[in-house]
């Protein structure tokens, strides 16, 4: 080896103890030669697969020159191809300040004993040789590993609202996984995952080596569920490993107001122009007592809807008060069915009941009626007596 | 010469024997065959329409008597038309042709006073009248069974037994405006024609005639009296009842048989039937009206007939 090649060679060790870019930057203006450079000299792979690394061949103001390429050192069952373009090669011609990139390919057979290993690339011409020594580590692959992190952990409603919950899955495993997602709910409450910003139900989201996402799970109580504490577990899976969370939520009762007639019966009758008295009763089927609740109605114009009394105290909840609604259509009414709405509410919450109420005439003209017949009938007994004659 | 004893005495006799005149005469049969062959075809085709269109109605047997089915009109149109002609060809010659056969003044020698043969007279029509009705009703009823399959219900059954009464009623009113004109009359030919005439007139002229008069009464007044003012004009006539009672008891949906205010169906239950008090309620003025006006016109054919001079 001649002076001049073994500076080259410290040179390329100094380079490659630093990083490349020095190389690139610095060493164009005052270094010469040619270097046989890779980004991570040392690496770590497992066993049974096929790893590639990255060479590159610099020629730094030297004239162009056929390098022969070999790899020394490849222990026994391993296979090391170095590829030009994609095809195997065996010797590089870098130009003059240009460059060759060549990838080393390593197949690794999975009886291979774990522990470091040092390969030699080298590039050899008539007067110039170079080498690098790569030292490849190898090693199990790292374990998977989930995290699931909920945001705001414990939520406050009432039964008809929807308690949504965001949370966010990390990856701190080595590759991309397939998070599951799955939540474990007190019965008949529905559970259901969603992107972060999105309303399309998702059963799994990938998750990319090292990062995280957002997931929102959306938990809706059953319709009259009881005042009280909750919890759900979230869990994710992916790559034989999970993480669960636990998620609380604390739902408050609230009263739901029915309104029926008596026997659920939904209709009444009135007489025009006078006052009929329909019994109603008022369920509180809620999970919370109804205070202050006030009784309405929405009748036909000219109607008149009154209630005795028009304002309940207390309902407890399953519990239930009768009133009696005092309903007079106009006296000019026409007889047959109506609508008429009845409501009761307290606190935003409000009850409806649709009434039929048929409404009869006054049979008063009917008597006249009868009565106009009578007088006929005295006119014509008038008549005969009066003018009665053989 | 006044009447002494009871004014009923042989009513019975003149009833038994005015009746089976009636059924035996060549008269009634030709009326009653033209009511049945008339009444059988509108019935047919009503059924034809009811089998195709409305077979969810409630009222399935009462749309046998009102449903038309072209170029048939309905079978309550046609009793509108033909029971006036069977009422008046029954009584047009009730006291006058007793003259013209002069057998009055035999019958009156008989212990029967005038008071009985006129009664007896406008019951025996009116009865048989009624058999021939009753018949008919009897007849609808049983080809609706017969052909639909469906049995009728107790309220159908209700409303088409008023609406018999009805009919019945209507055929008073026409018997009795004929008998009038046979006593007023000498010559049965004259009441026939005259009978004739009121009934075209009441039925045909009158309704629109009474729209035209209101609009010239009320012409400074506003929409509603106008309308108000033509409908008592036009129930002045029998045919015009008749339809409104037909209206309101055959239509069970029917809510009120004058103009209404928009604001009083506001809420209410479009289509929802009345209960059956309620349309007997509706139609109970027009009901009234015409037994009146049969009562009123059998005392003033009843007044003719008693100031009358019969030995001529």
């Amino acid at each position: 080896m001649s002076p001049t090649s073994r500076l080259f060679a410290s040179f390329i060790a100094v380079a490659l103890l630093t990083a490349p870019a020095f190389a690139d930057d610095t060493a164009s203006k005052d270094v010469k030669g040619i270097y046989l450079l890779t980004d991570f000299p040392a690496v770590t792979v497992q066993p049974g697969t096929t790893s590639t690394i990255s060479l590159q061949l610099k020629n730094y103001a030297h004239a162009p020159e056929r390098m022969t390429l070999s790899v020394d050192g490849v222990p026994q069952g391993w296979t090391a191809t170095l590829l030009g373009g994609g095809q195997p090669v065996e010797a590089a011609m870098p130009s003059t300040d240009g460059s060759v990139s060549i990838d080393l390919r390593l197949d690794i057979p999975k009886t291979a004993q774990i522990g470091a290993k040092t390969l030699t690339v080298k590039a050899q011409s008539g007067d110039t040789s170079v080498a690098l020594p790569l030292t490849v580590t190898l090693a199990k692959d790292l374990p998977a590993k989930l995290s699931l992190q909920p945001q705001l952990p414990e939520l406050r409603g009432s039964s008809h609202s929807s308690f949504e919950y965001t949370m966010t899955v990390k990856n701190d495993s080595g590759k991309k996984l397939l998070v599951s997602l799955a939540a474990q709910a007190p019965a008949n409450f529905d559970t259901s995952f969603t992107e972060a910003y999105g309303t399309q139900e998702i059963n799994a989201i990938p998750v990319d080596a090292g990062k995280s996402k957002d997931v929102k799970l959306k938990v809706t109580p059953p319709d009259g569920v009881d005042a009280g504490n909750y919890t759900v577990t979230a869990k994710v899976a992916g790559g034989g490993a999970s993480a669960t969370t636990a998620v609380k939520l604390d739902v408050t009762g609230e009263p739901k107001l029915s309104l029926s007639g008596r026997e659920g019966l939904l209709s009444a009758r009135a007489t025009a122009g006078q006052e009929a008295s329909v019994p109603v009763i008022v369920t509180n089927n809620g999970t919370a007592p109804a205070e202050n609740v006030k009784l309405s109605g929405n009748a036909p114009s000219g109607w008149k809807v009154k209630f005795q009394p028009d304002t309940i105290a207390r309902i407890a909840p399953n519990q239930h008060q009768q009133v009696q609604a005092l309903l007079t259509p106009p006296a000019k009414a026409i007889a047959g069915d109506y609508v008429t709405t009845l409501d009761a509410a307290a606190h935003g919450n409000t009850g409806t009941a649709n009434f039929r109420v048929t409404v009869t005439t006054s049979t008063m003209w009917g008597i006249v009626g009868a009565g106009i017949i009578g007088a006929a009938l005295l006119i014509m007994v008038g008549a005969v007596a009066r003018f009665g004659r053989r | 010469m006044p009447r002494e004893g009871s004014p009923w005495r042989g009513l019975g006799t003149v009833i038994l024997k005015e009746l089976s005149d009636h059924l035996t005469s060549a008269r009634m049969r030709v009326l009653e065959w033209l009511v049945v062959l008339t009444a059988l075809a509108a019935l047919y085709g009503a059924i034809q329409s009811v089998r195709d269109t409305t077979a969810q109605d409630p009222f399935l047997f009462l749309r046998l008597f009102t449903t038309a089915h072209q170029p048939l009109p309905s079978f309550v149109a046609f009793l509108s038309f033909l029971v006036p002609l069977m009422a008046i060809g029954l009584g047009f010659d009730a006291v006058n042709g007793e003259h013209s056969r002069r057998t009055l003044s035999r019958i009156l020698s008989q212990p029967i006073y005038r008071d009985a043969l006129l009664f007896g007279k406008f019951i025996a029509a009116l009865a048989t009248l009624a058999i021939s009705l009753i018949c008919l009703w009897l007849l609808v009823i049983g080809l609706g069974l017969f052909l639909l399959g469906v049995p009728p219900g107790g309220e159908e059954m209700l409303r088409s037994l008023v609406f018999l009464g009805v009919t019945i009623v209507y055929a008073g009113v026409w018997l009795a405006l004929a008998m009038l004109f046979s006593t007023v009359f000498r010559s049965a030919a004259t009441a026939a024609l005259v009978s004739l005439g009121v009934w075209l007139f009441l039925t045909i002229i009158w309704p629109p005639l009474a729209q035209g008069i209101a609009q010239a009464l009320f012409a400074h007044s506003d929409e509603a009296t106008m309308l108000i003012g033509g409908q008592v004009l036009a129930r002045l006539s029998p045919s015009t009842l008749f339809g409104e009672v037909v209206l309101a008891i055959l239509h069970p949906a029917t809510r009120s048989l004058g103009p209404v205010y928009l604001d009083q169906l506001q809420g209410a239950v479009m289509g929802a039937p009345l209960p059956f008090g309620e349309s007997l309620l509706l139609a109970w003025p027009q009901i009234v009206g015409m037994i009146a006006a049969a009562i009123l016109l059998f005392v003033a054919g009843y007044v003719a007939f008693q100031r009358q001079e019969v030995r001529a």
